[in-house]
């Protein structure tokens, strides 16, 4: 009985570490792809939330206050020296696992836009936050990210009161919802200590094409 | 093994056996994924490649496994396949990857596979292994599809993402979500039982003309 055990576990071991070794070849060969992918991904939402930028300087010393969500990159915005903006890739909890949001806030404190970079949720359900033709508001054509854009952070940002969430997927709207609330308020915990806001004169010329570039309205009350 | 015969296994999957409609396994994930054509048809290619490989190797080292412990190296041969399946569409189809979100990862658990195994690769040879697999995959690829179709259609008028719908058209939300899901499933259940008493009857029928053609 006993000599069977160990032959049997020899058996199931080696099987696994067959499985395991051809495993590391092929995440070898498919890493390097992977990384480019995500980086690319990164890059293109960066400059698509912020058009105008020339520049986005990582930032090291922001942390997250809280501890389930944590910030996995802080870039300062910059166009020819100028600020615009802060941009943070915030990882946090949601109803399928981890999701990791890309969120713009420009100098007026509002958010200038949220990008999705991975999240794991109920095809046809919760990944409607990630899909670019799934409307809360059908007549003016407002994604569920897209209902963020130009959202003050003073506001509540209460699912079902100032935020209308993803048909049957309630807990991860609230998730994404709270993500994108902390990652904004510590972003601008930080832009107050650092001083950073919108000089007079720059300030207005960067409004105009933000604006331009934010055609959904939010507040979709 | 004749042609014949692989033929024959073979074709058992797509109506016969399919795995869907007939030996109703691995539906979960099915309903879950067939709200969007390029879902089913990704879930159907991903399905039909970690099964075939899956069954490969267990039918050649089938004499090599002991049966007490059979159930956890089918696990580790299918898992292994699974994510390197996962591993190269995050690489390579990123977009298809994100929309599949976790169901790529659960084919591990996807009955239909581990059916397969147990049932079919651990006690036949490699070619009719090969044919059985192609064949079980092939029709959990058409049964998707077609759900995934009807769904995407009257749920949200599109295919594939493709506007097909005019714009009047106001999409039926139920056929995307899972109770419409369940709607669609027994129609085609129902259509295929149908349509396999069909062919056995007039298979009767032939038996019974040559029979007295005979006499």
């Amino acid at each position: 009985m006993k000599k069977d055990m160990t032959k049997l576990g020899m058996t199931l071991m080696l099987f696994a570490s067959l499985a395991c070794a051809s495993l590391a070849v092929v995440y070898a060969f498919t890493k390097e792809s992977i990384d480019k992918q995500s980086e690319i991904q990164l890059q293109a939402s960066l400059k698509e939330l912020f058009p105008q930028a020339t520049a986005f300087e990582p930032i090291q010393d922001l942390v997250s206050p809280d501890p389930n969500i944590k910030f996995e990159a802080a870039y300062e915005v910059k166009s020819d020296m100028a600020p615009l903006g802060l941009a943070m890739k915030a990882t946090g909890p949601s109803y399928g696992g981890a999701a990791t949001l890309l969120v713009g806030i420009d100098l007026h404190r509002s958010i200038a836009g949220v990008r999705v970079m991975a999240l794991n949720d109920t095809p046809g359900l919760g990944m409607n936050a990630s899909s670019p033709t799934y409307y809360v508001d059908k007549t003016k054509k407002v994604t569920f990210l897209g209902q963020f854009n130009e959202k003050f952070l003073t506001d509540p940002f209460e699912v079902k009161k100032d935020v209308v969430a993803i048909t049957a997927a309630t807990i991860s709207s609230r998730s994404l919802t709270k993500i994108i609330k902390l990652a904004g308020d510590a972003a601008i915990a930080y832009m107050d200590q650092k001083a950073i806001s919108a000089p007079a004169e720059n300030g207005a010329s960067a409004d105009a094409g933000t604006d331009a570039n934010a055609q959904p309205q939010a507040g979709g009350k | 093994m004749s042609m014949k015969k692989l033929y024959s296994i073979f074709k058992q999957g797509i109506i016969f056996d399919n795995p869907l409609l007939m030996l109703m396994i691995g539906l979960c994930s099915a309903i879950a994924v067939t709200t969007n054509v390029s879902n089913g048809i990704g879930m159907g290619l991903a399905m039909t490649f970690v099964l075939l490989f899956s069954e490969i190797i267990i039918s050649l080292f089938r004499k090599l496994i002991p049966s007490m412990i059979r159930i956890p190296i089918f696990i580790i041969v299918i898992a292994a396949f699974t994510t390197m399946v996962d591993l190269v569409m995050k690489a390579y189809f990123p977009d298809l990857s994100k929309s599949m979100g976790v169901f790529i990862p659960l084919i591990v658990v996807n009955c239909i596979i581990m059916g397969r195994v147990e049932a079919f690769a651990s006690k036949q040879n490699l070619a009719s292994v090969i044919a059985d697999a192609l064949g079980m995959g092939l029709g959990y690829t058409w049964v998707l599809i077609a759900i995934a179709a009807v769904r995407e259609l009257l749920g949200n008028g599109t295919l594939a993402g493709i506007q097909i719908m005019p714009a009047s058209y106001q999409p039926i939300l139920f056929f995307i979500l899972p109770p419409g899901g369940f709607f669609v499933f027994s129609l085609f259940i129902s259509l295929n039982i149908w349509f396999k008493k069909r062919m056995e009857a007039s298979a009767r029928n032939r038996e019974l003309v040559a029979k007295k053609e005979a006499a």
